[in-house]
């Protein structure tokens, strides 16, 4: 193996990682403080991806759709999170957790049936926008232009996230709601309020890698299950409702993969596997979280 | 009081034996293709209330239970044809190796907390369809495997059908005993709270995991079956919408009930085949089936049907009886 | 000495929640533990029983070291508790509530082939007659009042036969008239049953009529033991009282 694809297998491996990453942290605040574990958060990616599709396919014309489709899709997904949330998830919170995981196994269904019915079964391309189309070349190698502004994404979103929780009245509420949601309540905190809006932006993030991924990938059905199960090997690794966590989980998975392929196609998908029953093993607690 | 219990009890007994009378003479009053779809109706509920036993008993939310079903499946599809294995013994083996593979998966997904063994459940079984469907030395990859050397007799439908009969009896008769027994009320134990069994000296993991091991044999033997039954093994088997269908079979019917999955099972299967050849969105139904269950009719019908019905019919409030604890 | 710990010692984060507890406890004893909110009660107990890990330090129990045990295995040689939240089995009848402990004790919970309704009967009405249930045996443990929840959970950690019986807040939440009830009940079962128990207890007027020996925790430390009266004349103890039990305490130094 060469320096040179040593060094584009870590780019794009980080980079796939940080698009895991914003699916990853998705599900972990929305179980963080909801405590749902949304199996739909796949399909919620999914979505976002033929959003993508959609509107770039059929707004050929408009100047720098790709820009445009980025605001409006994950926020679109965020809408549809906001419903689900509102008329469904919120009439069974005082119920077993059986069924409020059953409910969201059931809108994986619901959503991959309609992406069908909208999008029909074939893949689907997404150019990559300008103007990160490309390679750019570093230290004497060359890399795609894109993977370097998805990197910054995902930074980006990590640091942002880590503020808002940390930082912000906003997060210290929805810390509050967090760790003690009666006490929170009784403090005159709206919870159904900050259950709507930490679902909404959970979904805003899975919708966000959705609108994201396409133009270094395909849209195509069936990646809401690829996808879950990566988010579930991350969230092993690094601990659910962790957002470093799943930060550091997410670019392993996706150096993990990156090299995986390269060494060994064919057992490339067995790779992430193998490190989550490893981790099982030795670390059964996760890589930053604490004996239970 | 006491009259009203030994009625339902005796009734419920009748009820039994009408069911199985009828599910005896099937194959002399119905059309091959309605056999067809009653041996189908027979598996699946073997498959529901295998996987019951860690949902509605033991409070294990596990989303991969067609992982197991399709090592069954495929145990005894490979040994007969790769192997020229004795069909006995093709099949024995089946339940045998899900339970060994059931308790490889298990010792994972019950070392961690609940939510971390539903997603390592769906995880594990995702495991289980993706070896499958990459090792086409083994497994035949996407094409499966047709054509499997079943004895002759079973080829002809009623044959395989009495066979389907037999198993699933003994096997729901096993499973009835085994939810009866004191490990099936310990296993209740857990479901209702698992931190205070353990302050009773019950070594909870090691509990968890032999629920999980039973219920990964009985999803074996239910795959198993189905592979006699269709003569063919596809990795679809394995497949997360194969194990929906048996969550739906345990929701539709009811969790708590050990009769849910089998109302269940004979209600889904009905109608996924008259839904699925009106429409190509049926899945699209299904998920709004979910929706539509988990909000409005969670104890599903068989608990519908004795809390509405019950009361309506006897014009009295059901009395308590071991059922309803369950 | 049935139960002994040397320097027992648990933080979490940077907050000391016991801290170098030193407990001698005779066999056959009546002790409550006593103190402020915060002092450490219920995390010792957890620390008892396995419940969670011990930082530092040791439990021994009938002279073996039970630090590192996990909880069944310390149930098992023979420690039951109750718990401050009540702790049953919602959705199962009163009757099999005990019946399920009943079988652990006699290691029938590994029997999958025997018809569970049919087994330990006798021994199971006996926990409930005891406890005062029979009458309600087949009630839904979570439909049962509030009292009588509680004594079914009494009734699960008599079940599995301990000789060391730790109780938190066997009395919370109830009124006057059923905690008398169930305090004269704790005194009989103790006495016929040749139980020791620890218990915590926010009552004074239960505390002070039963223990034989009271322990006061205060900030994770052992401030005061001794037998009721020393402990009501002790300075020490009255100072850290007054802050949030003035009236409680007062009343008691009047008897």
């Amino acid at each position: 193996m060469t320096f040179d694809a040593i060094a584009g297998q870590t780019l794009s491996g980080i980079s796939v990682g940080m698009v895991l990453f914003l699916i990853a942290a998705g599900l972990s605040i929305i179980f963080g403080t909801l405590k749902v574990l949304n199996l739909a958060h796949g399909s919620i990616f999914m979505l976002g991806g033929f959003l993508c599709y959609g509107f770039t396919s059929s707004f050929v014309s408009l100047p720098g759709v790709f820009w445009w489709t980025l605001l409006a899709a994950p926020l679109i997904v965020a809408l549809v999170g906001g419903l689900i949330e509102i008329f469904l998830l919120r009439r069974i919170y005082t119920q077993e957790m059986l069924y409020q995981y059953i409910l969201t196994f059931g809108l994986i269904l619901i959503i991959g049936e309609t992406c069908k019915f909208i999008w029909g079964v074939g893949y689907h391309s997404v150019g990559i926008p300008w103007p990160f189309g490309g390679n750019v070349s570093l230290w004497g190698l060359s890399f795609p232009v894109y993977n370097l502004f998805l990197i910054g994404c995902g930074f980006t979103v990590f640091i942002g996230l880590v503020a808002l929780m940390r930082y912000t009245g906003l997060g210290r509420i929805i810390r509050a709601v967090t760790y003690h949601r009666e006490m929170a309540s009784a403090l005159g905190i709206n919870v159904p309020k900050v259950y709507t809006g930490v679902f909404m932006l959970g979904c805003w993030l899975g919708g966000l890698a959705g609108t994201l991924m396409p133009p270094m990938s395909v849209v195509a059905l069936g990646s809401d299950m690829a996808v879950i199960i990566e988010c579930f090997i991350i969230v092993v690794i690094g601990g659910l409702g962790s957002l470093p966590g799943a930060f550091v989980g997410a670019i392993i998975l996706g150096l993990l993969n990156a090299f995986g392929i390269y060494i060994i196609p064919k057992l490339a998908v067995a790779f992430g596997f193998m490190l989550m029953i490893v981790i099982l093993i030795i670390r059964p607690w996760g890589l930053m979280g604490k004996p239970e | 009081m006491n009259r009203l219990v030994t009625t339902l009890n005796s009734h419920r007994f009748l009820l039994l034996l009408v069911l199985l009378l009828f599910l005896f003479i099937v194959p002399f009053v119905m059309k091959e293709s309605w056999v067809s779809l009653v041996n189908e109706m027979l598996v699946m509920a073997l498959a529901g209330c295998a996987l019951n036993l860690m949902l509605g008993y033991t409070g294990m939310i596990s989303f991969g239970p067609a992982g197991l079903y399709a090592v069954g499946a495929y145990t005894t599809a490979i040994l007969l044809t790769r192997y020229r294995f004795p069909f006995a013994i093709a099949v024995i083996s089946a339940p045998v190796l899900a339970g060994i593979i059931g308790g490889l998966i298990g010792w994972f997904c019950v070392r961690r907390s609940a939510v971390y063994f539903a997603l390592l459940t769906l995880a594990f079984a995702q495991i289980i369809w993706t070896i499958i469907f990459e090792w086409y030395g083994f497994t035949g990859g996407d094409n499966g495997i047709v054509s499997i050397p079943i004895p002759e007799f079973f080829f002809t439908i009623s044959h395989c059908y009495y066979l389907t009969l037999t198993v699933v009896g003994i096997s729901l008769l096993l499973l009835w005993t085994i939810v009866q027994s004191p490990f099936g009320k310990t296993l209740q134990a857990i479901r209702e709270n698992p931190g205070r069994t353990e302050f009773i000296a019950i070594h909870l993991r090691r509990y968890q995991l032999s629920a999980f091991v039973l219920s990964s044999a009985f999803l074996g033997i239910a795959g198993s079956l189905f592979c006699i039954f269709s003569g063919s093994v596809f990795p679809d088997y394995a497949h997360w919408v194969k194990s929906t269908d048996m969550l739906v079979i345990c929701l539709l019917g009811g969790f708590y009930n050990f009769g849910g999955p089998i109302v269940g099972s004979a209600v889904y299967i009905f109608l996924s085949k008259i839904i699925s050849k009106e429409t190509m969105f049926w899945m699209f139904f299904l998920g709004v089936i979910i929706v539509f269950l988990v909000l409005f009719m969670r104890n599903g019908i068989v608990g519908f049907l004795s809390e509405k019905l019950a009361p309506a019919l006897h014009g009295t409030s059901r009395p308590s009886s071991d059922e309803e604890a369950q | 000495m049935i139960l002994e710990t040397q320097k027992l010692a648990k933080s979490f984060g940077g907050l000391t929640a016991v801290h170098d507890v030193n407990l001698h406890i005779q066999e056959g004893e009546l002790v409550s533990i006593i103190g402020p909110n915060g002092a450490g009660k219920t995390t010792l107990f957890n620390l008892l029983t396995g419940h969670i890990s011990v930082d530092s330090g040791r439990v021994i129990f009938k002279e073996k070291d039970i630090t590192q045990l996990p909880p069944h295995a310390i149930s098992r040689m023979g420690i039951g508790r109750s718990f401050q939240r009540l702790n049953i089995f919602p959705r199962l009848s009163a009757f099999e509530n005990i019946q399920v402990a009943v079988f652990s004790q006699q290691r029938k919970s590994r029997n999958i082939f025997a018809r569970a309704s049919k087994l330990a009967r006798h021994e199971t009405e006996a926990i409930l007659e005891s406890v005062g249930l029979l009458d309600k045996k087949n009630v839904t443990g979570g439909l049962l009042a509030h009292g009588d929840q509680k004594r079914l959970e009494m009734g699960i950690a008599l079940a599995v036969e301990p000789s060391l019986l730790l109780l938190d807040e066997p009395t919370q939440g109830m009124s006057p008239k059923e905690s008398g009830e169930l305090t004269q009940l704790i005194q009989k079962l103790v006495r016929e049953r040749g139980l020791t128990l620890i218990f915590v207890e926010h009552d004074m007027n239960v505390v002070f009529g039963i223990s034989d020996s009271i322990i006061v925790l205060h900030q994770g430390k052992i401030l005061f033991e001794g037998k009721p009266d020393k402990v009501r004349k002790n300075e020490e103890v009255q100072r850290v009282y007054l802050g949030d039990e003035r009236g409680t305490w007062s009343s008691l130094l009047r008897k």
